[in-house]
């Protein structure tokens, strides 16, 4: 089969694009950890009953190291429970949402912490939190008549 | 018509050579330019997005 000059050097150049993009996809997946929110949903829950599920019959922080924390939230119309989280700076915060009725957004703008709150479903996160600042954590999936109000802090002090 | 496609196979067979050359110099230059220019958006685009999300995480 004849290919054209031109043609080989661009079929070259898409698969080399490609093995990179990938072999980059791998790194951040095997070596990083880097994984979609929803990936595992360890714990399953009955939608209806969440403020009776462990751990979210006790929402709020719990600290699992020296400066780690395991952060249980409820999305809910319209706020988060608990709001106003505080913690020290260097913080590592292993984030675990789910929602006690619609669909909603946990986002921390100006970090890689975005995903939803799903009726059913735990998606996590984990972040940690090296400058000390008061974060923004709002809802970015339009949820009702009250989702611009849906927003609270987490203070990182320092 | 098909005299006329005898007559092209006839002359590929006779002629290979010139045949080959004339595939060669098919007018590719500007899909090439074009499939770089697409490609080089491709890769800006990727490496911006990741360039984004290590600066964040």
């Amino acid at each position: 089969m004849h290919i054209h000059r031109l043609e080989k050097i661009w079929l070259i150049i898409g698969i080399v694009m490609l093995g990179v993009f990938l072999v980059a996809i791998g790194i951040g997946a095997f070596a990083m950890g880097n994984h979609p929110p929803g990936h595992s949903s360890a714990i399953k829950l009955d939608p209806e009953k969440v403020y009776e599920t462990p751990p979210f019959d006790n929402p709020g922080l719990e600290q699992i190291g020296e400066n780690e924390y395991n952060a249980y939230i409820v999305a809910y119309i319209y706020g988060y429970n608990p709001g106003n989280i505080e913690i020290p700076v260097g913080a590592t915060v292993h984030f675990y949402v789910t929602s006690a009725d619609v669909v909603h957004g946990f986002n921390i703008p100006g970090t890689i912490v975005n995903m939803m709150a799903v009726p059913g479903e735990v998606n996590e996160m984990t972040y940690t939190f090296d400058e000390p600042a008061e974060y923004l954590l709002l809802c970015n999936e339009y949820c009702g008549i009250g989702h611009e109000y849906m927003a609270t802090t987490i203070t990182v002090k320092g | 018509m098909d005299a006329r496609r005898d007559q092209l196979e006839s002359k590929q067979k006779n002629n290979g050579s010139m045949e080959q050359e004339h595939v060669q110099d098919e007018p590719l230059k500007g899909t090439f330019a074009s499939v770089l220019i697409l490609g080089a958006f491709i890769v800006v685009s990727w490496i911006g997005v990741l360039w984004l999300f290590i600066q964040r995480s």
